[in-house]
């Protein structure tokens, strides 16, 4: 979408920021990108969540994790965690404007004063404050005990305290790797845990594996205005992972449209033969890239799905084509796709036969 | 005796609690209580090996990383040689040394996170040293008393490191460059150039900015000695007497030249060696350099959560039943043993398998020009906290060097293959193999194995170092290192600002920016703390402080979710 009207003024281009709404913001901010959206509509955020008398109380529990998610958050860049938690704060308190009361990777306290702070300062922070990150499977009884608690109890209580529930990273999701065959310790995401235990709240899916920082700074700062992200049917907000990677912004697609596929490690070309999941992914990293913007796997091998349920199980083999995989062929499409998946499958099998039949080689006849 | 419980031990990867029984040590001064025994609880099992059971081998490249998301790249890197091997093959040279750059950029990372970020901030109050300790002043607080200066810094530079994976790697966590005897990214002359410039800021920093700030540490601790030495009325050397264990220290060795690579591979199949082709050498170190070979790990799992039938085996017959509700065992991991005795794993175990006890880094920055030589003789032949976090800057140093000479190096084989020519394509896996996997997480030495049947993987058994580090007693009863280490830690029953204040009773800081006027560092400390709930910080059950003890446990950079991964069949 446009976020710049460029208009004409005493024979001079002006150009003009679409106003902040709650309603836009998260297109806006999906459109810019979170380095120059939150650059360009600094001055509005702060002005909007500076009234506040009290900070956004964070409290961010890991359960079966690999702590990937908060690394990946420490990668944060403009603003970066240095930042956020020193330059934005609440009036003159000099408190930052978020703060975790409880992050286990990170924060200062440890044992018994970690848990009391969450008890604490985290459950009697301001009513509509208190935002709960999850990052992490939660599994059966018995497999995750934090200070002698379970984690599923620490996450119950959590979330019946919570105003907002943000699931970080494939495993918090949809279970990720923990919860792939044969699931050894029952694990499943935390939206399903929740139904589960009969507390009725949403919650916000931000998948890959691990979470992109761009998506859960902007995350945040959306729900610090009030601004709750629109989501899909797996509780994804859409403007992040609205977007087909293969069909809509896959820079290697031209070569797939002549036909070029990688074959072999080193070789240039689509990677849809050797296994690529961009035409059954959706999501913008290959606008996004990582870590400042530098680069993002299908570039340096190929995409894996990690932000869609189901993954890894319906996802790998990772070394097999798409149009291969049981999950996507069988009866499963409902689970996996939007719908259009199989038709999209059925059209890769088809246009790959196609190729391979203009350019007269019989092995792009893939399977 | 008292039962003292740090649950759960933050700024480590994942869940551990920590229970230590204490004794009394009554001297002129009064009676001071001491840990006397100590366990290691690890509380999580994920059960990755049975996951990995079934599926593609070259899967477990992927899925392995995902075993712990702060050391994702080595589990990777772990996985690629456990399947080079299997393969039988070479990697190229550009292959290797394209891996070496983009590992080497991780390890600065990990190595600069764990300084700064993890066991940073109780050195940086211990030696009244503001930069180390977090920015709980905000902007102003960095600006006026350098508070947290150090510390935000790394945050910023950190993220360059990974730039320098992503480059290599797609992304950081989780890359998806490395192909079973290979790489699947070409060396160009544009990330080339990028990894350099990127390294060049990383290099400036950890020269003037990561070893400056640790030898301001260093050159607190005799104060540290005197002062405590005399309010206990004890022989405390300094922060070298903090966390000694066995002085059994092993490594399997770290960034392979491409030159001898025979010699690499000699020791995946398991013969005794070094492996010198190496930057890091694989070794044994009992006093004195060993080979190593990995025929000699056993694992015992008699106080794990596992059956005792298969308590001693080799990784590649770890064949595991997990029993939840065990009597007596206490935690997830098992206990891994080299010829049945405890070592130590990590940077220290990779420093002195490579240098010995006297370690002299000279390094030139290819681009500048500039020379630097870091210096260290080991203060504590059994380990000690101030010696492990030396070991990590000292290969902070090297490696950031090491990272620019390989990029400069890789030029010349910038149009060479970057997988072996004997992998046809990407559908091709052996039908029946079994491959090693030996290679040095940050954390220490770091074992992969995997056995390939009918093209898809039998068994995958990973031993990782916090496994080695933090696991629990074994058979024969020899408590582990973290264990050990702890044993004798002094647990004061004052809390930190007051600590600090008996440390530096000196009015010297000048906090009239934050309306205080000239105080001591404690009173400083307490001012910052307070606001944000962490006056009683470390402070556990009965008004012990475990500032002293919980950094010895960090001074090993555990990582939970890697040693709890195990293996049901």
């Amino acid at each position: 979408m446009n976020t710049k009207v460029l208009k004409r003024k005493g024979g001079r281009l002006m150009e003009i920021k679409p106003k902040l709404t709650r309603r836009n913001f998260m297109k806006l901010a999906a459109a810019m990108g979170a380095t120059a959206f939150l650059t360009t509509y600094k001055s509005e955020i702060v002005e909007a969540v500076e009234q506040s008398k009290d900070y956004w109380h964070i409290n961010w529990l890991n359960g079966a994790a690999c702590t990937g998610c908060t690394v990946s958050f420490a990668q944060a860049s403009e603003p970066d965690l240095v930042q956020i938690l020193t330059e934005i704060t609440v009036g003159n308190s000099g408190l930052p404007i978020a703060l975790p009361d409880y992050m286990e990777t990170i924060h200062p306290a440890s044992g018994k004063l970690a848990e009391k702070l969450k008890d604490e300062r985290w459950v009697n922070g301001t009513p509509g404050k208190r935002v709960l990150i999850v990052e992490g499977a939660v599994q059966q009884e018995g497999f995750c005990t934090i200070a002698g608690k379970d984690f599923r109890d620490h996450l119950k209580e959590a979330a019946e305290v919570a105003d907002a529930i943000i699931a970080v990273g494939q495993c918090a999701t949809y279970g990720g790797i923990p919860a792939a065959k044969p699931n050894p310790t029952g694990a499943m995401g935390v939206s399903d845990f929740l139904k589960e235990v009969g507390i009725n709240k949403p919650v916000i899916n931000i998948p890959l594996c691990p979470v992109h920082p761009d998506h859960l700074v902007l995350t945040i700062a959306a729900i610090m205005i009030g601004a709750m992200p629109d989501l899909d049917n797996y509780g994804r907000p859409k403007a992040f992972f609205g977007k087909n990677m293969h069909d809509e912004i896959c820079p290697y697609r031209p070569y797939y449209d002549r036909g070029v596929f990688t074959r072999r490690p080193g070789e240039e070309g689509c990677r849809y033969v050797m296994g690529c999941k961009g035409p059954i992914t959706w999501t913008d990293c290959a606008l996004r890239k990582w870590n400042m913007h530098t680069s993002y796997c299908v570039e340096t091998n190929m995409c894996l799905g990690c932000s869609e349920p189901g993954w890894p199980d319906k996802f790998s083999p990772f070394y097999k084509p798409v149009a291969s995989l049981p999950a996507v062929l069988g009866v499963d499409f409902g689970t996996l796709g939007q719908g259009l998946l199989g038709a999209a499958a059925a059209g890769i099998v088809i246009h790959g036969v196609k190729r391979a039949v203009t350019s007269g080689k019989k092995e792009e006849k893939e399977e | 005796m008292a039962t003292v419980k740090m649950d759960p031990v933050t700024r480590i990867e994942g869940h551990l609690g920590v229970t230590m029984e204490t004794k009394d040590i009554t001297t002129s001064t009064g009676t001071w209580t001491v840990v006397d025994k100590a366990y290691s609880h690890t509380n999580l099992f994920r059960g990755w090996e049975i996951i990995l059971k079934g599926r593609d081998p070259r899967d477990a490249f992927f899925l392995t990383q995902r075993i712990c998301g702060v050391c994702p790249a080595p589990h990777g890197e772990t996985a690629i040689q456990a399947l080079d091997h299997a393969y039988g093959m070479t990697p190229p040279p550009a292959a290797i040394l394209a891996r070496n750059i983009l590992h080497g950029a991780y390890y600065v990372y990990d190595h600069m996170i764990h300084t700064y970020l993890l066991i940073g901030p109780e050195l940086g109050v211990l030696a009244k040293y503001p930069p180390m300790v977090p920015p709980a002043l905000g902007k102003d607080g960095i600006k006026a008393l350098g508070l947290g200066s150090s510390y935000a810094a790394c945050i910023q530079m950190q993220r360059k490191a990974n730039k320098v994976v992503a480059l290599w790697g797609g992304k950081f966590p989780h890359h998806t460059s490395e192909y079973p005897s290979g790489m699947t990214v070409k060396p160009t002359l544009d990330r080339i150039a990028n990894t350099i410039s990127n390294m060049t800021e990383l290099w400036d920093f950890v020269v003037n900015v990561m070893v400056p700030d640790f030898m301001a540490i260093v050159s607190k601790n005799d104060h540290i000695a005197e002062t405590v030495s005399t309010l206990l009325d004890i022989d405390f050397n300094g922060l070298q007497d903090l966390g000694p264990t066995y002085g059994n220290f092993l490594s399997y060795g770290l960034f392979p030249d491409y030159n001898d690579y025979d010699k690499w591979v000699a020791v995946q199949d398991g013969e005794e060696g070094y492996r010198d082709n190496a930057l890091i050498k694989a070794g044994a170190w009992d006093g004195d350099f060993k080979k190593f070979t990995h025929t000699k790990i056993k694992e015992y799992v008699k106080y794990s959560r596992y059956d005792d039938s298969i308590t001693g085996r080799h990784p590649s017959q770890g064949d595991v039943k997990v029993v939840k509700d065990k009597p007596g065992a206490y935690g997830w991991m098992k206990a891994p043993r080299y010829e049945d005795k405890v070592y130590e794993v990590g940077p220290l175990a990779r420093m002195i398998n490579t240098y010995g006890l006297n370690w002299k880094i000279d390094v030139t920055n290819p681009v500048t020009g500039e020379s630097f030589t870091f210096k260290w003789k080991v203060l504590n032949p059994k380990g000690s906290v101030v010696d492990r976090v030396a070991a990590r800057v000292a290969q902070t140093v090297l490696f950031a060097t090491k990272t620019m000479e390989w990029a400069v190096e890789l030029k010349q084989f910038m149009h060479d293959d970057i997988v072996n020519a004997k992998i046809p394509d990407y559908s091709y896996v052996p039908d029946n193999a079994e491959g090693m996997g030996l290679w040095d997480a940050p954390r220490g030495a770091l074992l992969h194995y995997t056995k390939i049947r009918n093209k898809k993987i039998d068994h995958y058994q990973c031993i990782v170092p916090s496994t080695w580090n933090l696991g629990p007693r074994d058979d024969m009863g020899q408590p582990g290192p973290v264990e050990k280490a702890l044993e004798g830690t002094w647990l004061p029953k004052l809390d930190v600002p007051t600590v600090a204040n008996a440390l530096y009773p000196e009015k010297d800081i000048d906090a009239s920016a934050f309306g205080l006027g000239t105080v001591s560092w404690g009173d400083a400390l307490a001012a910052a703390l307070t606001p944000l709930g962490l006056a009683q910080l470390n402070m556990e059950e009965g008004g012990y402080n475990t500032s002293l003890a919980i950094t010895v446990v960090r001074s090993f950079d555990p990582c939970i979710a890697c040693g709890v991964h195990f293996i049901i069949k």
